[in-house]
């Protein structure tokens, strides 16, 4: 099983931002020594309350700790973005990850971030499907002509072909959006907010959006989840509950919960009521356990482990990776 | 006196970029075990006939090569980007490297990049004027808002901020003279170009102090300058090695149109070798570039010197022995005649 390190790369401010990327380099090749087989880093721009390590020159620098590991933008807001500048940079990123690279993407929804790119929500969809058709287009082909609604190629080259086209992979919490990744997608990113039953009905979506196109079951489907492990289910929470609870309530106020559908669209509640069938607390067993439980039930054989919350002090971080690495790992290996 | 090392990372079609970016990881180790003050990476998009590596991913990338040397981006084509994206992945590149950031800061000339960018050549001087502004803004404040021609801040943050304060050096690259105006006004220093003949750089000097002059501001502490720089073991030798590599880089600057944008008079890139090479280029016996530099730093006043050293097609040993010749030959002697 593929168990992957997500990096949020998020911290309170008022923290010393280079000693927290210190730890961060630590905490991937501690992911490496521990056999994860990836890192993935997420991205947001005016990132308040939280400062934030930016995504591509972090996963370029963390390739150089971790050789061998594969590498995923999780993700990156394709529509603030031109092809050509992403097709290149990713192309740098998978020769320096050896060409174990995933581009992983999706459409973004908080307006400070749109209107700063010169965009906005309205053109978020067709901006998406154009930029994929783009870069695929100019990391295949030699010379690429193509007018879109926001940039022009007009015989432009790739300065720098990957080894093979990445991956795209697309992560989606709405159901237009996860049958779009059915459609033009290489895989769907599960999303660790919606509720584990709201993910099952999903899947079922995404599964309809593959026979409409067509295509078959992805090779990899990766699942993310909030997890934490402690001796008994009561300690995982107390123990997760500042850092965790601060980060959704940061969610919701930036909105992203009306990316989300119908029924279970507000991260705003009370903590317990959130966490319930949407993190898995428990003991190594019970976490292990709740990760076969979905990975049965859709299918996932990625698993993405967001680990470190804003706050979250770094010996416990160091801690979790090695529970989840050497105790529940080989549990859900075991059960799978 | 600093010395930098560029690195174009421009290559043939059909070389293997895998091997190349080896190499290029090797004379940037070299060059910071040999004490070399900074690493310069240029960008260009769609950068047929060569290959290229993108230049943040590849700064990035070599910090873990270069624990000692400063990281210059040494140009950013700015009119093609955000101000928010840049802002914000400068002040993480300055935070992952200890404050080794230089922002290089240039306009751009190839209709190819700003139409993938969705501008045109028109709109650059407005859109580099207002990212640069708002560049320094997200670095400095807190929040910002303001109306850009193509983009908004709206209340925008750029909550990580980069370490060098108020906000790494911005060395504005400028070959024409309404450019080193704007550099003067608005850059940290100017970042005198590799093109000009250095008779050409000293009248834009001229340009250069009286625009200060106008606004009141003093000669900046650093003012490098970038050139293309061979030693061998005699001007015959370097010519002959380094010439042809050179010669064609120069001729694809020309299909560029990088001559577009340098002064009347001084604007021909086509020229035969050795026409171009004089007073432009940094070429010869060890001996022979110290006495160039130490003559182009007397007259200017430049104490940042960033080399390229090789060109597309050039044998890595070529580039390795050339950092090696410098590094031992070449800087103390400037150091000495200084």
């Amino acid at each position: 099983m593929q168990f992957v390190l997500a990096i949020r790369g998020q911290f309170p401010p008022g923290d010393d931002m280079s000693a927290r990327f210190e730890e961060l380099m630590e905490q991937v090749r501690l992911a490496k020594r521990l056999g994860f087989t990836g890192i993935a880093k997420s991205c947001h721009y005016s990132s308040s309350p939280w400062q934030e390590i930016q995504q591509i020159p972090f996963l370029a620098r963390a390739a150089a700790e971790a050789p061998g590991l594969t590498f995923i933008t999780s993700i990156v807001l394709l529509p603030l973005h031109k092809p050509l500048e992403i097709a290149e940079q990713t192309a740098a990123l998978d020769l320096f990850t050896g060409g174990r690279f995933i581009l992983g993407v999706g459409i973004g929804y908080r307006d400070v971030e749109f209107k700063a790119f010169g965009t906005s929500r309205e053109e978020r969809v067709p901006r998406l499907v154009e930029n994929i058709h783009a870069i695929r287009r100019l990391w295949t082909e030699d010379e690429v002509t193509m007018k879109g609604s926001h940039f022009e190629l007009d015989g432009a080259v790739c300065s720098l072909k990957p080894r093979r086209p990445p991956p795209i992979w697309i992560g989606a919490n709405a159901d237009p959006a996860i049958r779009r990744a059915a459609h033009i997608a290489d895989s769907w990113m599960i999303n660790p907010h919606n509720r584990i039953d709201t993910i099952l009905r999903q899947i079922e979506v995404y599964k309809r959006g593959l026979d409409e196109a067509g295509k078959p079951w992805p090779e990899t489907l990766p699942l993310a989840r909030e997890m934490f492990v402690a001796r008994t289910r009561a300690e995982a929470i107390r123990l997760a509950r500042p850092y965790l609870e601060a980060k959704y309530k940061a969610y919701h106020a930036w909105g992203q919960d009306k990316a989300m559908p119908e029924g279970d669209n507000d991260l705003g509640q009370e903590f317990d009521e959130l966490a319930r069938d949407r993190f898995l607390f428990g003991s190594a067993d019970e976490v292990a356990e709740q990760i076969v439980g979905m990975m049965k039930a859709t299918g996932a054989n990625q698993l993405s482990l967001p680990i470190q919350w804003p706050g979250m002090p770094q010996q416990l971080v160091l801690e979790q990776m090695h529970v989840m690495a050497e105790e529940v790992v080989p549990f859900v290996e075991q059960g799978l | 006196m600093q010395f930098g090392l560029m690195t174009r990372g421009q290559y043939e079609l059909g070389d293997d970029m895998q091997q190349r970016f080896a190499e290029l990881a090797e004379q940037v180790r070299l060059a910071d075990r040999l004490g070399f003050a900074s690493l310069t990476k240029g960008s260009h998009y769609s950068a047929w006939p060569y290959q290229d590596f993108q230049q943040l991913p590849y700064l990035a990338r070599m910090m873990a090569e270069a624990p000692n040397l400063r990281l210059n981006a040494g140009i950013i084509l700015l009119p093609l980007h955000k101000p928010l994206d840049l802002a914000e992945q400068l002040a993480t590149m300055d935070v992952m490297s200890g404050g080794r950031v230089i922002v290089g800061a240039g306009l751009g000339y190839r209709e190819v990049e700003f139409a993938g960018f969705g501008t045109v050549q028109a709109e650059r001087i407005r859109r580099f004027e207002e990212n640069l502004e708002a560049m320094k803004r997200l670095w400095t404040e807190e929040t910002v808002t303001m109306e850009g021609s193509h983009f908004a801040l709206r209340e925008a943050s750029c909550p990580t901020k980069p370490v060098q304060k108020p906000h790494p050096p911005i060395w504005v690259g400028a070959n024409a003279d309404a450019a080193i105006r704007r550099a003067a006004r608005i850059g940290t220093c100017w970042y005198i170009n590799p093109h000009n003949r250095i008779s050409t750089i000293l009248e834009q000097l001229d340009v250069y102090r009286r625009a200060l002059d106008e606004l009141r501001k003093p000669m900046p502490e650093e003012l490098p300058i970038r050139r293309e720089v061979f030693v061998a073991d005699s001007r015959e030798d370097a010519v002959r090695l380094c010439g042809p590599h050179l010669a064609g880089k120069y001729a694809v600057y020309a299909s560029w149109g990088q001559d577009k944008a340098m002064p009347a008079g001084d604007s021909d890139l086509t020229a035969a070798f050795d026409d171009l090479a004089r007073d432009r280029f940094l070429v010869g016996s060890a001996d022979e570039v110290a006495e160039q530099m130490i003559a182009l730093a007397r007259a200017t006043g430049v104490n940042h010197v960033v080399m390229s050293v090789q060109w597309s097609g050039m044998p890595q040993s070529l580039a390795l022995e050339t950092l090696q010749r410098l590094a031992e030959d070449v800087f103390p002697r400037v150091r000495q005649g200084l």
